[in-house]
Protein backbone atom coordinates (compact mmCIF):
# COMPACT_ATOMS: atom_id res chain seq x y z
CA UNK A 1 0.00 0.00 0.00
CA UNK A 2 1.20 3.24 -0.83
CA UNK A 3 -0.77 6.16 0.05
CA UNK A 4 1.55 9.21 -0.91
CA UNK A 5 3.38 9.41 -3.57
CA UNK A 6 5.91 12.05 -1.91
CA UNK A 7 5.17 13.87 1.87
CA UNK A 8 6.53 16.32 2.99
CA UNK A 9 7.03 18.59 6.23
CA UNK A 10 5.48 17.79 9.56
CA UNK A 11 1.77 17.26 9.99
CA UNK A 12 -0.29 20.20 11.45
CA UNK A 13 -4.08 21.34 11.64
CA UNK A 14 -3.94 23.04 8.71
CA UNK A 15 -1.95 20.46 6.61
CA UNK A 16 -3.72 19.47 3.61
CA UNK A 17 -2.60 16.77 0.86
CA UNK A 18 -2.96 16.96 -3.09
CA UNK A 19 -4.36 13.73 -4.81
CA UNK A 20 -1.42 13.06 -7.56
CA UNK A 21 -3.58 14.64 -10.45
CA UNK A 22 -2.56 18.18 -9.27
CA UNK A 23 0.45 20.21 -10.26
CA UNK A 24 3.22 20.67 -8.07
CA UNK A 25 6.42 22.52 -8.35
CA UNK A 26 8.34 20.97 -5.80
CA UNK A 27 7.66 17.44 -5.73
CA UNK A 28 6.92 14.93 -8.68
CA UNK A 29 3.20 14.81 -10.31
CA UNK A 30 2.65 11.26 -11.77
CA UNK A 31 -0.94 10.60 -12.21
CA UNK A 32 -0.41 7.40 -10.89
CA UNK A 33 0.72 6.61 -14.35
CA UNK A 34 4.31 5.19 -15.11
CA UNK A 35 3.95 7.45 -18.09
CA UNK A 36 4.75 10.26 -15.60
CA UNK A 37 6.89 8.79 -12.72
CA UNK A 38 9.06 11.65 -11.64
CA UNK A 39 7.26 14.15 -13.66
CA UNK A 40 8.25 17.36 -12.01
CA UNK A 41 6.02 20.47 -13.07
CA UNK A 42 6.89 23.42 -13.98
CA UNK A 43 4.55 25.51 -11.78
CA UNK A 44 1.82 25.28 -9.22
CA UNK A 45 -1.70 24.90 -9.70
CA UNK A 46 -3.23 27.86 -8.70
CA UNK A 47 -5.19 26.04 -5.57
CA UNK A 48 -2.24 25.46 -4.08
CA UNK A 49 -1.61 29.51 -4.55
CA UNK A 50 -5.16 30.09 -2.74
CA UNK A 51 -4.65 27.15 -0.28
CA UNK A 52 -1.19 29.15 1.00
CA UNK A 53 -2.69 32.52 0.93
CA UNK A 54 -5.39 30.64 3.30
CA UNK A 55 -2.58 29.68 5.34
CA UNK A 56 -2.54 25.38 4.55
CA UNK A 57 0.42 23.73 4.23
CA UNK A 58 0.63 21.14 1.77
CA UNK A 59 1.40 18.10 3.06
CA UNK A 60 2.14 15.70 0.18
CA UNK A 61 1.06 14.20 -3.04
CA UNK A 62 -1.59 11.06 -2.23
CA UNK A 63 -1.31 8.31 -5.23
CA UNK A 64 -4.11 8.11 -7.58
CA UNK A 65 -5.23 5.46 -10.32
CA UNK A 66 -3.79 5.83 -13.53
CA UNK A 67 -5.35 9.29 -14.78
CA UNK A 68 -7.92 8.88 -11.92
CA UNK A 69 -10.95 7.46 -14.45
CA UNK A 70 -10.65 4.02 -12.31
CA UNK A 71 -12.75 2.77 -9.59
CA UNK A 72 -11.03 3.15 -6.16
CA UNK A 73 -7.15 3.91 -7.44
CA UNK A 74 -6.39 -0.21 -8.05
CA UNK A 75 -4.60 0.97 -11.80
CA UNK A 76 -1.81 3.24 -10.32
CA UNK A 77 1.60 2.11 -11.25
CA UNK A 78 2.57 2.39 -7.34
CA UNK A 79 -0.46 0.03 -6.69
CA UNK A 80 -3.68 -0.42 -5.59
CA UNK A 81 -4.82 0.23 -1.38
CA UNK A 82 -6.60 -2.52 0.35
CA UNK A 83 -7.65 -1.66 3.76
CA UNK A 84 -7.43 -4.04 6.94
CA UNK A 85 -10.87 -6.03 5.98
CA UNK A 86 -8.78 -6.48 2.46
CA UNK A 87 -11.09 -4.27 0.83
CA UNK A 88 -10.01 -1.94 -2.24
CA UNK A 89 -9.75 1.39 -0.77
CA UNK A 90 -8.27 4.96 -2.52
CA UNK A 91 -5.70 6.25 -1.10
CA UNK A 92 -7.21 9.94 -0.85
CA UNK A 93 -9.99 8.57 1.48
CA UNK A 94 -6.99 6.65 3.78
CA UNK A 95 -5.08 10.04 3.93
CA UNK A 96 -8.09 11.85 4.48
CA UNK A 97 -9.56 9.77 7.29
CA UNK A 98 -5.91 9.78 9.20
CA UNK A 99 -4.93 12.79 11.85
CA UNK A 100 -2.07 14.26 9.90
CA UNK A 101 -4.27 16.43 7.03
CA UNK A 102 -7.43 18.24 7.67
CA UNK A 103 -8.20 17.39 4.16
CA UNK A 104 -7.44 16.50 0.51
CA UNK A 105 -7.75 18.34 -2.49
CA UNK A 106 -9.16 15.35 -5.33
CA UNK A 107 -9.75 15.69 -9.20
CA UNK A 108 -12.72 14.38 -9.85
CA UNK A 109 -13.06 12.76 -13.55
CA UNK A 110 -14.90 9.65 -13.53
CA UNK A 111 -15.86 9.84 -9.45
CA UNK A 112 -13.71 8.17 -7.90
CA UNK A 113 -13.41 10.27 -4.53
CA UNK A 114 -17.09 10.27 -4.44
CA UNK A 115 -17.18 6.18 -4.28
CA UNK A 116 -13.89 6.61 -2.04
CA UNK A 117 -15.71 8.79 0.26
CA UNK A 118 -18.79 6.57 0.40
CA UNK A 119 -16.60 3.64 1.17
CA UNK A 120 -14.02 5.07 3.30
CA UNK A 121 -16.89 6.71 5.66
CA UNK A 122 -14.82 10.31 4.46
CA UNK A 123 -16.96 13.25 3.54
CA UNK A 124 -16.05 14.71 0.14
CA UNK A 125 -17.93 17.82 -2.09
CA UNK A 126 -17.32 18.13 -5.88
CA UNK A 127 -18.73 21.67 -6.47
CA UNK A 128 -20.32 23.12 -9.23
CA UNK A 129 -18.08 23.07 -12.24
CA UNK A 130 -16.09 25.90 -12.90
CA UNK A 131 -16.23 27.70 -9.89
CA UNK A 132 -12.68 25.96 -8.67
CA UNK A 133 -9.50 26.30 -10.68
CA UNK A 134 -8.72 23.91 -13.04
CA UNK A 135 -5.32 25.16 -14.08
CA UNK A 136 -2.72 22.96 -13.07
CA UNK A 137 -4.42 19.64 -12.95
CA UNK A 138 -3.84 16.92 -15.69
CA UNK A 139 -6.27 17.03 -17.96
CA UNK A 140 -8.12 14.40 -18.26
CA UNK A 141 -12.37 15.32 -19.28
CA UNK A 142 -12.33 18.67 -19.51
CA UNK A 143 -15.68 19.17 -19.85
CA UNK A 144 -16.39 17.14 -16.56
CA UNK A 145 -13.40 16.96 -14.11
CA UNK A 146 -14.04 19.00 -11.21
CA UNK A 147 -11.57 19.80 -7.83
CA UNK A 148 -12.80 18.75 -4.95
CA UNK A 149 -12.44 18.62 -1.09
CA UNK A 150 -12.29 15.22 1.12
CA UNK A 151 -12.07 15.92 4.80
CA UNK A 152 -13.17 13.70 7.87
CA UNK A 153 -16.34 15.98 8.41
CA UNK A 154 -18.70 18.77 6.43
CA UNK A 155 -17.77 21.47 8.35
CA UNK A 156 -13.95 20.70 7.19
CA UNK A 157 -15.00 20.31 3.90
CA UNK A 158 -17.23 23.76 3.82
CA UNK A 159 -14.00 25.33 5.42
CA UNK A 160 -11.14 24.41 2.96
CA UNK A 161 -13.65 24.59 -0.27
CA UNK A 162 -14.35 28.06 1.10
CA UNK A 163 -10.83 28.62 0.34
CA UNK A 164 -10.46 27.08 -3.03
CA UNK A 165 -13.24 28.52 -4.88
CA UNK A 166 -13.52 32.06 -7.16
CA UNK A 167 -12.40 33.08 -10.64
CA UNK A 168 -9.17 32.27 -12.19
CA UNK A 169 -8.15 34.19 -15.51
CA UNK A 170 -6.11 31.09 -16.19
CA UNK A 171 -9.01 28.56 -16.77
CA UNK A 172 -11.20 29.31 -19.58
CA UNK A 173 -14.05 27.37 -17.82
CA UNK A 174 -13.76 29.62 -14.34
CA UNK A 175 -17.20 31.48 -13.59
CA UNK A 176 -16.86 34.79 -12.44
CA UNK A 177 -16.64 35.87 -9.13
CA UNK A 178 -19.83 36.86 -8.30
CA UNK A 179 -21.06 33.01 -9.58
CA UNK A 180 -18.12 31.64 -7.43
CA UNK A 181 -19.25 33.53 -4.53
CA UNK A 182 -22.46 31.78 -4.20
CA UNK A 183 -21.28 28.59 -2.99
CA UNK A 184 -20.27 29.74 -0.29
CA UNK A 185 -23.53 31.97 0.65
CA UNK A 186 -25.68 30.54 3.08
CA UNK A 187 -28.71 29.37 1.12
CA UNK A 188 -32.04 27.99 1.89
CA UNK A 189 -32.12 24.73 4.33
CA UNK A 190 -33.14 21.52 1.70
CA UNK A 191 -36.87 20.58 2.91
CA UNK A 192 -37.72 18.39 -0.04
CA UNK A 193 -35.27 15.26 -1.51
CA UNK A 194 -35.92 12.98 -4.59
CA UNK A 195 -34.47 9.79 -4.16
CA UNK A 196 -33.52 8.07 -7.76
CA UNK A 197 -34.73 5.39 -7.16
CA UNK A 198 -34.05 2.90 -9.83
CA UNK A 199 -30.36 3.43 -8.91
CA UNK A 200 -31.36 2.52 -5.40
CA UNK A 201 -32.70 -0.45 -7.06
CA UNK A 202 -29.39 -1.31 -8.88
CA UNK A 203 -27.29 -1.09 -5.85
CA UNK A 204 -27.19 -4.06 -2.94
CA UNK A 205 -28.76 -4.40 0.14
CA UNK A 206 -26.37 -2.83 2.24
CA UNK A 207 -26.33 0.47 0.23
CA UNK A 208 -30.47 0.44 0.35
CA UNK A 209 -29.55 0.30 4.38
CA UNK A 210 -27.84 3.75 3.75
CA UNK A 211 -29.91 5.13 1.73
CA UNK A 212 -33.17 4.26 4.06
CA UNK A 213 -31.05 5.04 6.73
CA UNK A 214 -30.31 8.80 5.60
CA UNK A 215 -33.79 8.70 4.58
CA UNK A 216 -34.79 8.11 8.22
CA UNK A 217 -32.92 11.02 9.90
CA UNK A 218 -33.83 13.19 7.40
CA UNK A 219 -37.53 12.90 7.70
CA UNK A 220 -36.96 12.97 11.41
CA UNK A 221 -35.55 16.54 10.63
CA UNK A 222 -38.77 17.31 9.11
CA UNK A 223 -37.49 16.98 5.46
CA UNK A 224 -39.83 15.34 3.18
CA UNK A 225 -38.40 12.55 0.85
CA UNK A 226 -39.99 11.43 -2.40
CA UNK A 227 -39.33 8.37 -4.60
CA UNK A 228 -38.86 9.60 -8.26
CA UNK A 229 -38.85 7.82 -11.30
CA UNK A 230 -35.34 8.38 -13.15
CA UNK A 231 -35.02 6.36 -16.19
CA UNK A 232 -33.74 9.50 -18.04
CA UNK A 233 -30.63 9.74 -15.55
CA UNK A 234 -29.52 6.11 -16.26
CA UNK A 235 -28.49 7.44 -19.51
CA UNK A 236 -25.66 9.68 -18.01
CA UNK A 237 -23.68 6.63 -17.95
CA UNK A 238 -22.82 5.72 -21.08
CA UNK A 239 -22.97 9.41 -22.45
CA UNK A 240 -20.18 10.12 -19.64
CA UNK A 241 -18.42 7.58 -20.76
CA UNK A 242 -18.34 8.23 -24.61
CA UNK A 243 -17.55 11.84 -23.48
CA UNK A 244 -15.22 11.33 -21.40
CA UNK A 245 -13.21 8.79 -23.24
CA UNK A 246 -13.54 11.07 -26.24
CA UNK A 247 -11.74 13.69 -23.88
CA UNK A 248 -9.30 11.62 -22.14
CA UNK A 249 -8.11 10.24 -26.21
CA UNK A 250 -7.16 14.25 -27.35
CA UNK A 251 -5.22 14.40 -23.91
CA UNK A 252 -3.22 12.28 -22.98
CA UNK A 253 -2.37 12.05 -27.06
CA UNK A 254 0.51 14.37 -25.52
CA UNK A 255 2.16 11.46 -24.09
CA UNK A 256 4.56 10.01 -26.99
CA UNK A 257 8.27 9.65 -24.91
CA UNK A 258 9.29 12.66 -26.79
CA UNK A 259 9.20 16.21 -24.68
CA UNK A 260 8.28 14.68 -21.41
CA UNK A 261 7.41 11.00 -18.97
CA UNK A 262 8.95 7.73 -20.12
CA UNK A 263 10.35 7.00 -23.22
CA UNK A 264 10.80 3.42 -24.21
CA UNK A 265 14.39 1.79 -24.07
CA UNK A 266 13.58 -0.36 -27.02
CA UNK A 267 13.41 1.35 -30.02
CA UNK A 268 14.97 1.03 -33.36
CA UNK A 269 13.06 4.75 -34.93
CA UNK A 270 10.68 6.67 -34.27
CA UNK A 271 7.16 5.11 -34.71
CA UNK A 272 8.65 1.99 -32.51
CA UNK A 273 9.73 4.84 -29.58
CA UNK A 274 6.09 6.26 -29.76
CA UNK A 275 3.98 2.83 -30.04
CA UNK A 276 6.73 1.21 -27.38
CA UNK A 277 6.63 4.35 -25.26
CA UNK A 278 3.00 4.37 -25.08
CA UNK A 279 2.31 0.77 -24.76
CA UNK A 280 4.50 -0.06 -22.26
CA UNK A 281 3.64 2.75 -19.68
CA UNK A 282 0.02 3.01 -19.93
CA UNK A 283 -2.09 0.39 -17.77
CA UNK A 284 -5.27 -1.68 -20.10
CA UNK A 285 -7.96 0.46 -18.70
CA UNK A 286 -6.72 3.72 -20.31
CA UNK A 287 -5.52 1.99 -23.04
CA UNK A 288 -9.37 1.09 -23.57
CA UNK A 289 -10.30 4.47 -22.48
CA UNK A 290 -8.14 5.83 -25.81
CA UNK A 291 -9.43 3.54 -28.22
CA UNK A 292 -13.21 3.95 -27.47
CA UNK A 293 -12.26 7.80 -27.41
CA UNK A 294 -10.93 7.24 -30.70
CA UNK A 295 -13.59 5.07 -31.77
CA UNK A 296 -16.49 7.57 -30.66
CA UNK A 297 -14.66 10.72 -32.07
CA UNK A 298 -13.93 8.65 -35.98
CA UNK A 299 -16.31 9.53 -39.29
CA UNK A 300 -17.91 6.61 -38.70
CA UNK A 301 -18.99 7.15 -35.27
CA UNK A 302 -19.53 10.93 -34.74
CA UNK A 303 -22.47 11.53 -35.15
CA UNK A 304 -23.75 8.61 -33.67
CA UNK A 305 -22.11 8.38 -30.23
CA UNK A 306 -20.38 11.49 -29.96
CA UNK A 307 -22.78 13.82 -30.99
CA UNK A 308 -25.76 12.08 -29.49
CA UNK A 309 -23.39 11.97 -26.29
CA UNK A 310 -23.49 15.97 -26.50
CA UNK A 311 -27.45 16.14 -27.07
CA UNK A 312 -27.99 13.57 -24.15
CA UNK A 313 -26.03 15.82 -21.70
CA UNK A 314 -28.45 18.84 -22.26
CA UNK A 315 -31.77 16.24 -21.96
CA UNK A 316 -29.93 15.19 -18.77
CA UNK A 317 -29.46 18.78 -17.81
CA UNK A 318 -32.65 19.78 -18.80
CA UNK A 319 -34.31 17.26 -16.84
CA UNK A 320 -32.27 17.79 -13.99
CA UNK A 321 -33.61 21.65 -13.77
CA UNK A 322 -36.79 20.40 -14.10
CA UNK A 323 -36.82 17.99 -10.91
CA UNK A 324 -34.71 21.21 -8.84
CA UNK A 325 -37.77 22.75 -9.66
CA UNK A 326 -39.88 20.74 -7.72
CA UNK A 327 -37.09 19.28 -5.01
CA UNK A 328 -33.78 21.14 -2.94
CA UNK A 329 -32.10 17.96 -3.93
CA UNK A 330 -31.57 14.66 -4.93
CA UNK A 331 -30.14 11.64 -3.09
CA UNK A 332 -28.99 8.46 -4.71
CA UNK A 333 -26.17 6.17 -4.08
CA UNK A 334 -22.39 6.80 -4.91
CA UNK A 335 -21.79 2.79 -5.50
CA UNK A 336 -23.52 -0.28 -6.13
CA UNK A 337 -21.92 -1.63 -3.15
CA UNK A 338 -20.71 -0.73 0.31
CA UNK A 339 -17.23 -2.51 -0.06
CA UNK A 340 -15.27 -3.83 -3.15
CA UNK A 341 -12.80 -7.01 -2.34
CA UNK A 342 -10.02 -5.90 -4.33
CA UNK A 343 -9.57 -9.14 -6.20
CA UNK A 344 -13.21 -8.69 -7.48
CA UNK A 345 -12.64 -5.67 -9.39
CA UNK A 346 -12.36 -5.99 -13.62
CA UNK A 347 -10.68 -3.80 -15.24
CA UNK A 348 -13.96 -2.13 -16.50
CA UNK A 349 -15.99 -2.68 -13.15
CA UNK A 350 -15.84 1.14 -13.17
CA UNK A 351 -17.69 1.88 -16.26
CA UNK A 352 -20.46 -0.18 -14.71
CA UNK A 353 -20.42 2.12 -11.21
CA UNK A 354 -20.04 5.21 -13.51
CA UNK A 355 -24.07 4.45 -13.50
CA UNK A 356 -23.83 6.31 -10.19
CA UNK A 357 -21.50 9.09 -10.86
CA UNK A 358 -21.79 10.02 -13.90
CA UNK A 359 -25.03 12.30 -13.49
CA UNK A 360 -23.29 14.84 -11.94
CA UNK A 361 -20.45 14.69 -13.75
CA UNK A 362 -22.07 15.06 -16.89
CA UNK A 363 -24.19 18.14 -15.90
CA UNK A 364 -21.41 19.40 -13.49
CA UNK A 365 -23.63 19.73 -10.30
CA UNK A 366 -22.46 19.98 -7.08
CA UNK A 367 -22.61 16.60 -4.77
CA UNK A 368 -21.94 15.95 -1.48
CA UNK A 369 -20.58 12.37 -0.31
CA UNK A 370 -21.59 11.80 3.40
CA UNK A 371 -22.77 8.84 5.02
CA UNK A 372 -21.60 6.56 2.09
CA UNK A 373 -24.72 8.10 -0.24
CA UNK A 374 -24.70 11.18 -2.03
CA UNK A 375 -26.89 14.21 -2.71
CA UNK A 376 -26.96 16.16 -5.49
CA UNK A 377 -27.88 19.49 -5.75
CA UNK A 378 -28.39 22.36 -8.32
CA UNK A 379 -25.49 25.01 -9.45
CA UNK A 380 -24.63 26.65 -6.26
CA UNK A 381 -26.47 24.95 -3.73
CA UNK A 382 -22.68 23.63 -1.71
CA UNK A 383 -23.83 25.30 1.38
CA UNK A 384 -27.46 23.58 1.42
CA UNK A 385 -25.98 20.39 0.71
CA UNK A 386 -23.44 20.49 3.45
CA UNK A 387 -25.99 21.66 6.13
CA UNK A 388 -27.85 18.66 5.15
CA UNK A 389 -25.31 16.40 4.75
CA UNK A 390 -24.22 17.08 8.67
CA UNK A 391 -27.92 15.95 10.01
CA UNK A 392 -26.28 12.82 8.90
CA UNK A 393 -23.08 12.26 8.19
CA UNK B 1 -15.99 -4.12 -33.70
CA UNK B 2 -14.04 -5.70 -35.85
CA UNK B 3 -10.03 -6.74 -36.01
CA UNK B 4 -9.82 -4.54 -38.99
CA UNK B 5 -11.12 -1.34 -36.89
CA UNK B 6 -9.04 -2.26 -33.83
CA UNK B 7 -6.09 -2.38 -35.38
CA UNK B 8 -6.64 0.73 -37.09
CA UNK B 9 -7.85 2.34 -34.01
CA UNK B 10 -4.55 0.89 -32.27
CA UNK B 11 -2.13 2.11 -34.89
CA UNK B 12 -3.88 5.91 -34.93
CA UNK B 13 -2.95 6.09 -31.12
CA UNK B 14 0.70 4.52 -31.16
CA UNK B 15 -0.43 1.81 -29.23
CA UNK B 16 0.25 -2.40 -29.80
CA UNK B 17 -2.13 -4.27 -27.95
CA UNK B 18 -1.37 -8.03 -26.89
CA UNK B 19 -3.58 -10.62 -28.38
CA UNK B 20 -5.28 -11.18 -25.31
CA UNK B 21 -5.52 -7.48 -24.50
CA UNK B 22 -7.31 -7.35 -27.66
CA UNK B 23 -10.10 -9.55 -26.82
CA UNK B 24 -10.69 -7.44 -23.38
CA UNK B 25 -11.35 -4.50 -25.32
CA UNK B 26 -13.21 -5.83 -27.87
CA UNK B 27 -16.03 -7.37 -25.40
CA UNK B 28 -15.74 -3.84 -23.63
CA UNK B 29 -16.50 -2.35 -27.60
CA UNK B 30 -19.58 -4.46 -27.71
CA UNK B 31 -20.82 -3.82 -24.23
CA UNK B 32 -20.41 0.11 -25.01
CA UNK B 33 -22.19 -0.57 -27.98
CA UNK B 34 -25.00 -2.45 -26.72
CA UNK B 35 -25.28 0.57 -23.90
CA UNK B 36 -25.48 2.99 -26.28
CA UNK B 37 -27.73 1.48 -27.95
CA UNK B 38 -30.32 2.04 -25.53
CA UNK B 39 -29.78 5.90 -26.25
CA UNK B 40 -31.26 5.58 -29.59
CA UNK B 41 -34.56 5.37 -27.55
CA UNK B 42 -34.00 8.65 -26.36
CA UNK B 43 -35.04 11.09 -28.95
CA UNK B 44 -32.58 14.10 -29.70
CA UNK B 45 -33.36 15.63 -33.14
CA UNK B 46 -34.18 19.09 -31.57
CA UNK B 47 -31.89 19.23 -28.80
CA UNK B 48 -28.89 21.29 -29.26
CA UNK B 49 -26.27 19.82 -28.18
CA UNK B 50 -23.94 20.96 -25.09
CA UNK B 51 -20.65 20.66 -25.11
CA UNK B 52 -19.99 22.66 -21.72
CA UNK B 53 -22.26 22.20 -18.97
CA UNK B 54 -21.25 26.48 -18.01
CA UNK B 55 -20.74 29.43 -20.23
CA UNK B 56 -17.41 29.46 -20.91
CA UNK B 57 -15.50 32.67 -21.91
CA UNK B 58 -12.29 32.19 -23.89
CA UNK B 59 -9.06 33.46 -22.55
CA UNK B 60 -7.56 36.70 -23.80
CA UNK B 61 -4.51 38.02 -23.07
CA UNK B 62 -2.07 40.87 -23.90
CA UNK B 63 -0.80 40.71 -27.27
CA UNK B 64 2.87 40.95 -25.33
CA UNK B 65 6.13 38.27 -25.01
CA UNK B 66 6.66 36.87 -21.57
CA UNK B 67 8.73 34.39 -20.59
CA UNK B 68 7.23 31.98 -18.81
CA UNK B 69 9.96 28.82 -18.61
CA UNK B 70 13.58 28.71 -20.02
CA UNK B 71 14.40 26.01 -22.29
CA UNK B 72 16.74 24.58 -19.67
CA UNK B 73 13.25 23.99 -17.05
CA UNK B 74 11.53 23.01 -19.92
CA UNK B 75 14.57 20.26 -20.66
CA UNK B 76 14.40 19.23 -17.08
CA UNK B 77 11.83 16.35 -17.57
CA UNK B 78 12.68 15.14 -20.88
CA UNK B 79 14.02 11.97 -21.36
CA UNK B 80 16.40 12.98 -23.67
CA UNK B 81 18.70 15.98 -24.97
CA UNK B 82 21.56 17.08 -26.55
CA UNK B 83 22.82 20.49 -26.82
CA UNK B 84 19.32 22.26 -25.63
CA UNK B 85 17.40 20.17 -28.35
CA UNK B 86 15.03 17.47 -27.64
CA UNK B 87 16.67 14.13 -29.09
CA UNK B 88 15.27 11.71 -30.95
CA UNK B 89 15.52 8.82 -33.25
CA UNK B 90 16.84 9.52 -36.77
CA UNK B 91 13.70 10.51 -38.66
CA UNK B 92 15.13 10.26 -42.54
CA UNK B 93 17.32 7.33 -43.05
Amino acid sequence: MKLYITEQGAASANTVALDDMILTKNAPTSAGSKMLDGYQGLFDADIIGRLEAAGYTIGGKVNVGEFSIDLLGETSYYGACTNDQGNLTAAVAEVAKSDGVKAVISLDVNGMPRRAAAMAGTVFVKPTYGTVSRYGTIPVACSGETVGVMAKSTADCRQVLGHLVGHDDKDGTSLSDAECAQVKTAAAPIRKVAVLQSMVDAADDATKQRINSVCDTLKAKGVEITAVDDAIYKAASPAWNALMCAELCNNVSRYDGIKFGYRTPNYTNIDELYVNSRTEAFGLLLKTAILYGSDVLSTENYMRVYDKALRIRRVICDAFAALFAQYDAVLLPACSKTAYKSDAVGTYTVMDEALFTAPASISGLPVVVAGGVQLMGKAFSEDSLLTAAAMYE
Amino acid sequence: MNTDTLQKLEKLNQLCLTEAEKSTVTAFFDQQADLFSCLEQINTENIARMVHVMPILTVVREDREIKLFTRDALQESAPETHDGYWQVPRLIE
